[in-house]
């Protein structure tokens, strides 16, 4: 596998605010492993999100290149970018985003269907993946008979269900009491060595960034550093 | 895919629930609507048929021409080779019946046999008194008795109530017709009322009388001889069909006209009309067609609106699921397609529904009726008291069809804010709650 995955050279995005522009990245440049276990940090509107958006595809730079496994994802068309969204990138949110007249074994199952896959096919695999995340007793459950904790579960899983090679978590644990909080990353830092998918989180949660091995500090849009073996826990 | 997104709307009331009960709404009112509309239509169609100009009509045009005088001279002879020939010529389902309109002035006799009263009466005779006569069953004469019976013997009259009642006739009475024979004699013959009746036509319970058509023969020298061949088709056939039957007719009439029987006279040439071209039918079904159509355009423009702001409420409601979907790589024209399967089953679902009630409430007004005839006392229209509804094919289609169009349309429109937002500001949207 080849180690750098993702390439981001002197990207830039400015937002147009009203008749003001406002620049929410400035030529940030960095490079992402496979296998990578890391997070952006910063306070509110330093860009963090804005980042995980152009890495996940969501949105285009300004200026500036981003390469995946040395593709431009500048050159790519919609539905191209759809497609490597599809294949490549899983999401987890802040508030789980769970779709709430689904089951957790649906909820699981959605993406696989996304990709075009029978359900049939899958069963195995969404069932291998709610047991990975300890939900199996909670098959048939909704959403809303779920604890929080339950339910960012539930959003792990369904992120590694199609195995991609990258999954942006945004605030994941904001939501979350100390303990969950504790539970959730240790679980993703277990799947993120058992599936070698990277994962890189968006957060200012101090808990995650005992976690990282590696964090990315952003102020104002720009890098202000950017460490490894942080706290050497990983 | 599908199945799956299916299963979220039938589980999620607040997507699946509003539009389902617009859409049946709409298209059970539509339903109910056309076929109301139809029926009543249809019934003035019918009654002005049955009584009148049936559904297709044989006629010798020198009569038909002067029809207003009532010229029993122009009477088309053959009555045997007519039958035969409509019998050979057009289709099973229609029936045939042979007719004599005219014209007298009917004169009531005091006990000296002085005259009482008089007046101009419109006559119709047919087949009244004959063996399996579907005359009576079609004119509802039985029903429509208020008083005495049927003719049995000859030289028996059924008379309007009305007119009855202005000259003051009851039953038993002897009244004198007087009028014209066909070979231009005067006819003085006396008709004795055994019945009274009641169509519920004012113009018809005022001026009209019925007697058999032999006896009308036998009174006017008519041995032989119709006025009018009325043509009846089964209750759910329509103006197209009839026409259809008419045109294709049009051909062999022409080669019998070529080739006549030996009695007709020299000038005879029988005409086939439809109801659609007697009495101005034509015109007012087209313009009738196009009131519906209006009607159900409406409807459906109403419905699509509707469910416009519904698609768009539940879009808003959905723009988290929305941003999911493009997050996990879903284009947006597959987006958009899945939202249209969506409209679409729920379009038809909710048609269904409104076919099965709007259906089941015009079966009932088709097999019921509503009771009408105290609006319609005052006025001549050839029109049943008793007004039904009829359940059509057409009717169904005029419903559903919209129904399912405005789901779709509804949902697409609505949908289209969507397909114009970028996938990172959904995806901010998503963030934000």
């Amino acid at each position: 596998m080849d180690k750098k995955l993702i390439v981001l050279n002197e990207v830039s995005k400015v937002f147009k605010v009203g008749e003001e522009n406002f620049t929410a990245l400035h030529e940030v440049s960095l490079e992402i492993d496979s296998g990578a276990f890391m997070s952006f940090v910063g306070p509110s509107g330093s860009g963090k999100t804005t980042l995980l958006n152009l890495i996940g595809g969501l949105d285009v730079p300004t200026t500036g290149n981003i390469f995946f496994k040395e593709r431009g994802l500048s050159s790519m068309s919609r539905e191209q970018m759809a497609e490597y969204r599809r294949e490549n990138i899983g999401f987890i949110f802040q508030t789980y985003n769970l779709l709430p007249v689904y089951s957790v074994y649906e909820n699981v199952l959605f993406p696989l269907l996304l990709n075009g896959d029978k359900e049939k096919d899958v069963r195995d695999r969404v069932m291998e993946i709610v047991a990975k995340v300890g939900l199996t007793d909670q098959l048939k459950k909704r959403p809303a008979q779920l604890s929080g904790g339950q339910c960012q579960r539930v959003a792990i899983a369904r992120a590694l269900v199609k195995d991609p090679l990258v999954i942006l978590a945004d605030e994941p644990t904001a939501n979350l009491d100390t303990e969950n909080s504790l539970q959730i990353l240790e679980l993703m830092r277990q799947l993120n060595r058992q599936y070698q998918a990277a994962v890189i989180f968006s957060t200012h949660d101090e808990k995650v960034t005992r976690y990282v091995r590696r964090e990315v500090k952003l102020e104002d849009g720009r890098i202000v550093s950017d460490k490894n073996n942080v706290n050497g826990t990983a | 895919m599908i199945a799956f997104l299916i299963r979220g709307i039938l589980r999620d009331k607040s997507r699946f629930l509003f539009p389902f009960t617009v859409v049946s709404i709409g298209v059970a009112l539509v339903v109910s609507l056309v076929g109301f509309m139809e029926g009543v239509f249809m019934g003035m169609i019918d009654m002005t048929a049955n009584l009148d100009a049936g559904h297709l009509r044989l006629v010798n045009k020198p009569f038909y021409d002067e029809e207003h005088l009532r010229p029993l001279d122009r009477s088309l002879a053959g009555q045997k080779e007519t039958r035969d020939w409509l019998k050979k010529n057009s289709p099973d389902e229609v029936e045939w019946s042979p007719r004599i309109r005219w014209g007298a002035i009917l004169d009531v006799p005091d006990a000296n046999g002085e005259t009482l009263s008089q007046t101009p009466v419109v006559g119709m005779a047919l087949e009244l008194r004959a063996k399996n006569s579907k005359e009576l069953k079609r004119m509802k004469i039985a029903e429509s008795l208020v008083g005495g019976r049927l003719p049995e013997s000859p030289n028996e009259m059924l008379m309007g109530n009305q007119l009855a009642e202005t000259l003051g006739i009851g039953l038993g009475q002897s009244v004198t017709v007087l009028g014209q024979s066909f070979d231009g004699g005067m006819v003085a013959d006396n008709y004795q009322v055994i019945g009274l009746v009641k169509f519920g036509v004012s113009a018809m319970d005022k001026k009209m009388v019925l007697i058999d058509i032999a006896d009308a023969q036998n009174s006017f020298y008519m041995e032989d001889m119709i006025t009018d061949w009325l043509g009846f088709f089964p209750p759910d056939y329509s103006l197209d069909e009839y026409e259809k039957v008419k045109v294709a007719l049009q051909e062999p009439l022409k080669e019998w006209i070529a080739s006549p029987p030996k009695s007709w006279a020299k000038d005879d040439e029988p005409i086939l009309l439809s109801v659609r071209d007697q009495q101005n039918i034509g015109a007012i079904a087209d313009k009738f067609y196009i009131i519906q159509g209006f009607v159900v355009g409406i409807f459906t423009f109403l419905m699509i609106l509707v469910l416009w702001n519904a698609g768009i409420l539940s879009g808003i409601h959905r723009y988290g699921e929305m941003g999911l979907r493009l997050a996990f790589g879903e284009s947006h024209w597959k987006l958009i397609l899945t939202l249209g399967i969506e409209g679409l089953v729920v379009g038809i679902l909710g048609a269904l529904a409104g076919s099965i009630f709007g259906g089941a409430f015009t079966y009932f007004l088709q097999e019921v009726g509503v009771n009408m005839g105290d609006s319609f006392a005052q006025t001549g229209m050839m029109i049943n008291d008793v007004v039904r509804a009829r359940l059509t094919i057409g009717g169904f289609v005029q419903g559903i069809l919209p129904g399912i169009f405005a789901s779709v349309a509804g949902t697409l429109v609505a949908s289209l804010a969507i397909f114009k937002r970028s996938e990172a500001n959904l995806f901010r949207e998503l963030e934000a709650g």
